[in-house]
């Protein structure tokens, strides 16, 4: 189980890793969306703000109403947001749930694979 | 709990489904329903036919109330069967989907070639054929979206216009129906035969679940679905007996591919057939564009999954869209076409997406029964109502009708047999066992090597050996 702090780590470097990737931030360039993040097994929320392909802030908490949410175990949050999960795998598992648009849950996980393409 | 900024609405459920649903094909299908069964009482079969629809959609409910996910038949099989048959019938399923475009492509360049003349109608048809496949293309490539008010507002008119026309065919061209009872076409194994068929009519309807993450209550796809099909009861029930009684004996005869065009002719003359014209446009365009949607990113979420090539979850990197995915559906969609414009045989493709609907209706009712064995505490928000009931019943009904429509011919309207309908069952087989060699042979070389590389790979997170990286 991880805990609200190794996710906001985690958060930390995803926000790094996808707002010094240009090829990410181009391909993202019109996708504005508040992300909500819930840690099924801890019961903690997370927020992320995207705007024009750019992750400008996140928060432990749920602010907002969201245009995508979000729901897994805390391990698979923290291992997705490190780049050491496939979320595709895990959502066609199951494991991961998303409400969002189909449009919405693939550029999600266009994310990890752009940053990420060997995982 | 926290809702989304966006939710989808009943409204659009339900004119997602029927629009998915709603194609240029299916007005050739509702005068082959006629032709088998006594004219005027085709509309028999077609009720039957969503009768039993109605069940199948009982049983995705309870499926997608479970799982509400855009993953969703491919996690319901999963979780009942294990994860190899779910990628067999996954990939059989939505690959054989394609084929539709074959025959919609088919009927809606016989429709532009017999409306407006470029060249001379065997070229315009390829041609017609090219611009319908290559514009939707463009638009999915493109990332092009309709928006959910201007689908909604299309769908219902089109239904709308459908059954105002219909009623006012039949009320014009009057129903004999004493003779039809007295027909000996008129017969309990027309009627069914017909039924397997008028599955064909409501095609696509169950395409509606992967919007379950969209909404609000997952329930609404479920009730969706239900208005859908009872929706199109309706319209189809109307049509069939319209088309019927609205053409001359001459025109049932001909076999014609458009008869709503001719129908339209018939009516209002010029007027009529560009009126039936514009439907088909939209209801093709919606219908396939619809179709590559949800089938590329099916196909993009399997190459992220390592069953299919890396290659298909290639993203356009300015549209974000999977563009291999939708380049490799198109050029197959398009291949298929030409063969059925050169062969002609687009009832072929109708009969096996009949009989695919009809496959994936028993595989639905399986997994139903199969998982509540399986998780007998599982809470759902809908369940089949009446135990086991209903799934075995709709399990037996589809079974009987897929094996009703392999043991039949298809025939065209003077009666001639275009073609034994085992034919459509070899060519489905051949395509399973494809299916299945690739899932046993292929997908694990690309699982192996998927594996390989996540253990070589260092872990990013700190504390994170590098043997425990991530396996699949």
């Amino acid at each position: 189980m991880a805990t609200k702090d190794e996710i906001l780590e985690a958060l930390a470097d995803y926000q790094v890793q996808c707002n010094n990737n240009q090829r990410l931030r181009r391909m993202q360039r019109d996708w504005s969306k508040l992300i909500h993040f819930n840690s099924e097994d801890t019961g903690d929320w997370f927020t992320m703000d995207v705007v024009k392909g750019e992750i400008t802030a996140f928060e432990p908490g749920a602010r907002g109403v969201p245009d995508i949410i979000v729901t897994t175990l805390s391990e698979n949050l923290c291992d997705m947001f490190w780049g050491d999960l496939n979320p595709s795998q895990k959502y066609l598992d199951g494991e991961i749930k998303v409400k969002a648009s189909q449009e919405d849950v693939m550029r999600l996980d266009a994310i990890t694979m752009i940053i990420w393409p060997d995982v | 709990m926290t809702t989304l900024r966006k939710v989808l609405k009943l409204r659009t459920v339900v004119s997602s489904s029927a629009g998915m649903a709603l194609a240029t094909s299916s007005y050739i299908a509702a005068l082959q329903i006629a032709a088998i069964v006594a004219g005027e009482l085709a509309w028999i079969s077609v009720l039957v036919a969503g009768v039993c629809c109605l069940l199948a959609a009982m049983c995705f409910s309870e499926l997608t109330s479970q799982y509400p996910t855009a993953a969703g038949i491919k996690l319901f099989i999963q979780n009942a069967w294990g994860e190899k048959i779910a990628i067999i019938i996954g990939m059989f399923y939505v690959v054989l989907g394609i084929s539709m475009v074959g025959a919609e492509s088919f009927v809606l360049s016989k429709v532009m070639t017999d409306s407006i003349t470029i060249v001379n109608p065997e070229v315009d048809r390829a041609i017609w054929l090219s611009v319908f496949i290559l514009f939707v293309a463009f638009i999915n490539y493109r990332g092009v979206k309709i928006a959910g008010t201007a689908e909604d507002i299309m769908t219902f008119a089109m239904l709308a216009l459908l059954a105002v026309i219909s009623v006012y065919t039949i009320s014009k061209a009057g129903v004999d129906l004493k003779a039809a009872v007295a027909s000996d076409k008129f017969t309990v194994a027309n009627v069914l035969n017909a039924a397997g068929l008028g599955v064909f009519l409501y095609v696509g309807f169950e395409w509606v679940t992967p919007l379950a993450e969209e909404t609000t209550d997952y329930r609404m796809i479920g009730k969706g679905m239900l208005i859908a099909i009872g929706v199109l009861c309706i319209v189809y029930a109307l049509f069939s007996v319209a088309v019927w009684v609205g053409l001359t004996p001459e025109q049932r005869l001909s076999g014609t591919p458009i008869p709503h065009i001719l129908l339209g002719r018939n009516l209002f003359g010029t007027p009529g057939v560009l009126f039936f014209v514009c439907m088909s446009v939209l209801a093709s365009v919606t219908s396939f564009n619809a179709g590559l949607l949800n089938t590329s990113r099916f196909t993009y979420a399997m190459a992220r999954d390592n069953v299919l090539p890396k290659v298909f979850s290639k993203l356009h990197p300015d549209h974000a869209t999977p563009w291999v995915s939708i380049l490799a559906l198109v050029a197959f969609a398009l291949v298929l076409s030409i063969v059925i414009l050169v062969t002609g045989q687009y009832l072929f493709i109708i009969m096996i997406a009949a009989a695919l609907e009809c496959f994936i209706y028993v595989v639905m009712a399986a997994c139903v029964l199969r998982l509540r064995k399986k998780f007998p505490d599982r809470q759902t928000d809908f369940r089949v109502p009446l135990g086991p009931v209903l799934p075995v019943v709709t399990g037996a009904i589809f079974l009987g009708l897929l094996l009703g429509i392999f043991a039949g011919v298809t025939a065209d309207h003077t009666g001639r047999v275009l073609f034994p309908n085992y034919w459509v069952a070899l060519v489905m087989i051949l395509f399973f066992l494809l299916c299945t060699l690739y899932t046993l042979l292929v997908v694990p070389v690309f699982k192996k090597k998927a594996a390989e590389k996540a253990a070589t790979r260092v872990k990013r997170r700190p504390g994170r050996s590098r043997d425990a990286a991530q396996g699949g």
